[in-house]
């Protein structure tokens, strides 16, 4: 996986994230951009964020490790 | 016999008219009715309307020669004199207006020698050179001289004339010969009522009196914009197309679509043969009731240009030389690669782009195959790089993702906001419509970095400018509601009956914040407190406040928030829903609305409806008979960093040139390098081609038949009036293609697309060629619900039922300046030119712009050592590039900006890949820039040189010889 593809990633949800704050607390934030992912996102970026985000994680802002954990849960229908 | 003259129940394509006649004077837009009598026929018309007008309704023609309908009346030639029982002598019809019970005689003896006399006087000081006039053939005065039956000329040529005056021929499409000029000052008063420039006077008086452009300068030195509506006024040959002089009268026509800037000019195509001899702007088409801009209506040159591709062509690497191929190894080429490619790295790893140059059915049949014969949802288009925030604010917030009024409506606007667009420059037509209104008194509200010259309209009534800082978009828009709101300007009427109130209620405490009011954000935004103050009721209290915005809104890290605030400034005032109101986005390319609605974007089918609803993939899978992917695909940065990752490998590409276009160049370059299979479809060898495998020749618009959608939805048709030069439209190598691929596509014409595309889209179930032809033009939706379509949306309620505030939280832009890079740029467009140019570089045009330039304060300047016309080093984070200096104090001091009309400026070198939050579209508008002296281009200029003469030289066939021994070794 190239560096730059998931750096490219990350700021994306991070920028998700500033963009999204102001939707109550953290849990409803993050909701709000899990949907966001799920909308908008294909399938490969998704899963490289999933990754990157259960191995490392480091770089993703709290709010968007809430969200990219959400992304990784298995959706009720 | 008693006339009805009743424009409701007649066609409404041309309001009941016939759009080729000329009726003389403008129609009354008066309710109330009066009957005269015209030569004994009895004619119900308007009040107001002018007696010559109401003559030509009734199908009596009266002579004229200064009059049309498309101007004020003057009164100066007398032609059109008539009698008028119970009146004394011969008033003039064209200033008469109607009165009720008005018996009017239009012929008799006395009106045939009073006209005849005044004919002779008109060409006893006109050359009788007839038969070689250029204008022979389509002449009014020739005309107006055959109906009134002279035969004689009494005063003889020896008196004082004009018939030495000289010609002026500066101009690139047009010459102007004042001697065979008649002084009606129908040019005069077309550039100012239709066009609103101003450029032309009539000089001195009585015999002495001539037409003169700017300060009795050449046509090309005057404010002259070349919008051609004098050209197109003048009833004699002295305002003249050059494309006529060179090859004379046409001889048939054909009504269709201008293919360049979204306000969707008609135009009929003026034919000789396969010849297209001159565009002319058509009076029967909604959009610009027969005006138009120096693109459309003269700039069509490329068409027939020697770059052209002509035909099919195919190579293994991107520096070996192109082979010549058919159609069929093309398309068999193509298909193995994608396939080959497919079987070695998934389904996921091929996708395209489609075009919003292309026509709806295009573009519709390219999201098609990605969809169906590729298997994934990996489309995307160009408009990702304009308007996709447009798509996503709106959506959001009113339920649909396009503008809510027509071009028209703007002539009922009391306020006039216009944010982060230059329409003069990039929509034209419709600035001379927001001009008319500006004239008349609206108050005009510019919120850009730029001076725009919509500003120094002339005869404009009151302009305020706010000229923020680039990339403070939202703060502004925030700090604007924030007045509203607080100072007690709300609609609350609307709010509470078509809006949700939980959004509501949270927007209102968010926005009442101190942090939002004008003094908080004055810091931000570099305006002051009270002028935004005066603009927020400026467009509060107007009565009807209309806000029309373009990429300097939606080209930022937060384009998508900013649309957001705008809808949410329209809902808290109430201005949307009816006419005069509004929010407008004002679309680039002429198809921009289309490529959206027809399902480019990756997440949405055709009608913004979500590939991950089961409903709607049931419908079309259905229909094309395919399993479709349930997961959004790739957009265009996220198809980049794939291939470079190496997970993304095939693309096609229809119409577009993401090389140049699309920001931050070098890491472009790099994506497209990486591709093992890049299918190009244009009508030049474009940047993008450059690193193409396949290259497919396109079809210019008029080659082709099929529909364009402007900025206020309308679907316009447009027409094939010569042979596409590779023998297929665009649609049938799509389909070529697919087939190849083996999934089956079988259209026989582009209707039969469009019948598909109103089978699946809950928009367009009304739409059909047919009711086009018959209608001129639909607005979408259109559907049972509203068979004519919608001229004006959201007049009861909102699709999504009631409308939704939302939080607009300003975020700064990452893209900040710093001691290293100080200055902002942001980028815009010009007149001439359109977009990345390949067309307009291509025409005489560029007589306006030759190169891309940068304008830079003259404070910021002088600190450089900076003088006009100096090369300059422009660097930014990511690249460098070199371009000409021009002092301008059009921005403020800190801000520098340039267009991107020629691939060798670079301007997108330097663009960052800094983007929308939400949509990834680019913050083309903002990059922190340091600017100095240089001497030599920038090195990704001097490669640029080098790559682009070596691709060209791999194109010829000359070169193909020459180096087809080293090719191989090449590879
Ligand atoms: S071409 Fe247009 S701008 Fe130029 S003089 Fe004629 S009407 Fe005016
Ligand atoms: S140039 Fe043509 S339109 Fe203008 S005054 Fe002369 S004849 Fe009339
Ligand atoms: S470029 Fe735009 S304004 Fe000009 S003629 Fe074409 S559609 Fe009309
Ligand atoms: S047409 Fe009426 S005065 Fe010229």
């Amino acid at each position: 996986m190239s560096d730059q593809q998931l750096q490219h990633l990350i700021k994306m949800v991070n920028q998700i994230s500033a963009n999204n704050l102001h939707h109550g607390d953290a849990e409803q934030s993050a909701e709000v951009i899990a949907t966001h992912l799920r909308k908008f996102w294909a399938r490969s970026m998704k899963q490289k964020i999933i990754d990157y985000a259960e191995s490392d994680g480091l770089e993703l802002s709290t709010v968007s490790r809430l969200a990219v954990k959400r992304l990784s849960e298995p959706q009720e229908a | 016999m008693l006339d009805y003259y009743d424009p409701s129940k007649t066609d409404p394509g041309t309001g009941g008219l016939n759009p080729d006649l000329d009726y003389g004077t403008p129609p009354s837009p008066s309710d109330a009715q009066v009957s005269v009598s015209i030569d004994g026929t009895t004619i119900r018309v308007p009040e107001g309307t002018s007696v010559l007008r109401a003559a030509a309704l009734a199908g009596i023609n009266i002579p004229k020669l200064c009059a049309s309908d498309n101007l004020e009346a003057f009164g100066s030639c007398r032609l059109c004199a008539v009698e008028i029982e119970g009146q004394r002598g011969y008033p003039a019809s064209c200033t008469t207006p109607v009165a009720e019970g008005m018996a009017v005689t239009t012929q008799n003896a006395k009106l045939a020698r009073l006209r005849r006399n005044i004919m002779e006087l008109y060409i006893s000081d006109h050359p009788l050179d007839c038969l070689t006039c250029p204008a022979n053939g389509n002449c009014e005065l020739q005309d107006v001289a055959g109906t009134v039956g002279l035969r004689k000329v009494r005063y003889g040529f020896q008196g004082e004339n004009h018939l030495d005056a000289e010609t002026d021929d500066s101009n690139p499409y047009f010459s102007f010969d004042p001697s065979k000029c008649i002084v009606c000052s129908r040019c005069v008063r077309a550039c100012e009522e239709v066009q609103g420039t101003f450029a032309l006077t009539i000089e001195g008086r009585g015999f002495e009196s001539k037409v003169a452009a700017g300060q009795s300068e050449p046509f090309m030195d005057s404010e002259c914009v070349s919008c051609g509506a004098c050209v197109q006024a003048c009833p004699t040959s002295t305002l003249m197309e050059k494309s006529v002089i060179d090859a004379g009268q046409p001889e048939h026509s054909v009504v269709t679509t201008c293919a360049y800037c979204g306000v969707g000019c008609s135009f009929k195509a003026e034919m000789k043969g396969d010849q297209l001899v001159r565009m002319v702007p058509y009076k029967g088409g909604d959009a610009n009731h027969g005006h138009s801009c120096v693109k459309g209506r003269f700039a069509f040159g490329y068409a027939t240009h020697k770059d052209r591709i002509k035909e099919p062509m195919i190579r293994e690497a991107t520096n070996a030389p192109w082979e010549v191929v058919s159609w069929d190894e093309a398309i068999a080429f193509a298909a193995n690669k994608l396939k080959d490619t497919q079987a070695k790295y998934g389904r996921e790893s091929i996708g395209g782009i489609t075009s919003s140059r292309c026509t709806n059915e295009e573009t519709y049949l390219v999201q098609k195959l990605i969809r169906a014969a590729f298997g994934n949802n990996n489309t995307d288009t160009c408009a990702r790089v304009c308007h996709s925030p447009t798509g996503y604010g709106l959506k959001t917030t009113i339920g649909e993702s396009a503008g809510t009024q027509t071009f028209d409506s703007v002539i009922k606007a009391d306020t006039i906001v216009v944010i982060g667009a230059n329409p003069t420059d990039a929509h034209p037509v419709f600035a001379s419509q927001m001009r008319r209104r500006l004239r008349e008194g609206a108050t005009l509200i510019v919120i850009d970095p730029r001076r725009i010259d919509l500003l120094s309209t002339p005869h404009g009534g009151k302009g305020l400018h706010l000229p923020l800082r680039p990339g403070t978009n939202v703060a502004m828009v925030n700090a604007l509601a924030h007045v509203v709101v607080t100072e007690g300007l709300e609609d609350t009427a609307f709010i509470e009956s078509r809006c949700e109130p939980r959004q509501y209620n949270e927007w209102r405490e968010f926005i009442a914040g101190e942090r939002n009011s004008p003094e908080a954000m004055e810091a931000v935004t570099g305006v002051s407190a009270q002028l935004v103050r005066e603009a927020a009721r400026a467009y509060a209290e107007a009565g009807n406040g209309a806000i029309y915005y373009g990429l300097g809104v939606t080209e930022h890290s937060q384009g998508s928030t900013m649309v957001m605030g705008i809808a949410n400034l329209a809902m808290a005032t109430g201005n949307i829903g009816r006419e005069g109101v509004g929010v407008n986005p004002l679309r680039g390319q002429n198809n921009v609305q289309g490529s959206c609605d027809m399902g480019s974007f990756p997440h949405e089918l055709p009608g913004y409806q979500h590939v991950g609803d089961p409903a709607v993939r049931a419908r079309f899978e259905d229909v094309w008979g395919v399993t479709i992917d349930d997961e959004p695909g790739l957009r265009i940065p996220n198809m980049f960093d794939a291939a470079i990752a190496g997970s993304f490998k095939a693309m096609y590409v229809q119409g577009e040139d993401i090389a140049q276009s699309d920001p931050n160049t070098q890491h472009v370059e790099v994506a497209l390098s990486a591709l093992d299979c890049l299918i190009v479809q244009d009508i030049f060898l474009n940047e993008t081609a450059k690193f193409a495998h396949v290259l497919l020749p396109g079809a210019t618009f008029l080659e082709k038949n099929g529909t364009f959608t402007n900025a206020e939805r309308r679907i316009n048709r447009v027409r094939k009036v010569m042979a596409p030069v590779a023998g297929l439209e665009d649609w049938e190598v799509t389909m070529a293609l697919s087939n190849a691929l083996g999934y089956p596509m079988d259209y026989r014409h582009p209707s039969e697309i469009m019948d598909e595309i109103a089978r699946l889209t809950p928009t367009f179930t009304g739409v059909s060629y047919e009711k086009l032809d018959r209608l001129g033009s639909i607005q979408w939706p259109c559907n049972e619900a509203h068979p004519d379509g919608t001229p004006t949306m959201h007049t009861l309620d909102f699709p999504i039922g009631k409308g939704r505030f939302a939080v607009t939280e300003y975020v700064a832009s990452e893209e900040k300046t710093n001691r290293k890079f100080p200055l902002l740029l942001t980028t815009g467009r010009i007149l001439s030119q359109y977009n990345v140019g390949a067309q307009t570089r291509r025409t005489e045009n560029s007589q306006w712009h030759h190169e891309d330039v940068l304008e830079i304060h003259p404070s910021d300047a002088e600190l450089r050592g900076v003088h006009e016309g100096d090369w300059l080093g422009v660097s930014s984070r990511v690249g460098q590039t070199v371009l000409r200096a021009r002092i301008s104090e059009r921005m403020l001091p800190g801000v520098v900006y340039t267009t991107f009309h020629h691939p060798g400026s670079g301007a997108n070198v330097i663009t960052t890949d800094s983007s929308d939050w939400a949509t990834n579209c680019p913050e083309y508008k903002v990059t922190a820039v340091q600017v100095e002296k240089v001497t030599q281009p920038s090195a990704w200029q001097r490669h640029f040189e080098q790559f682009d003469q070596r691709q060209h030289q791999l194109l010829t066939p000359a070169a193909i010889h020459a180096e087809a021994s080293d090719a191989t070794a090449l590879k």
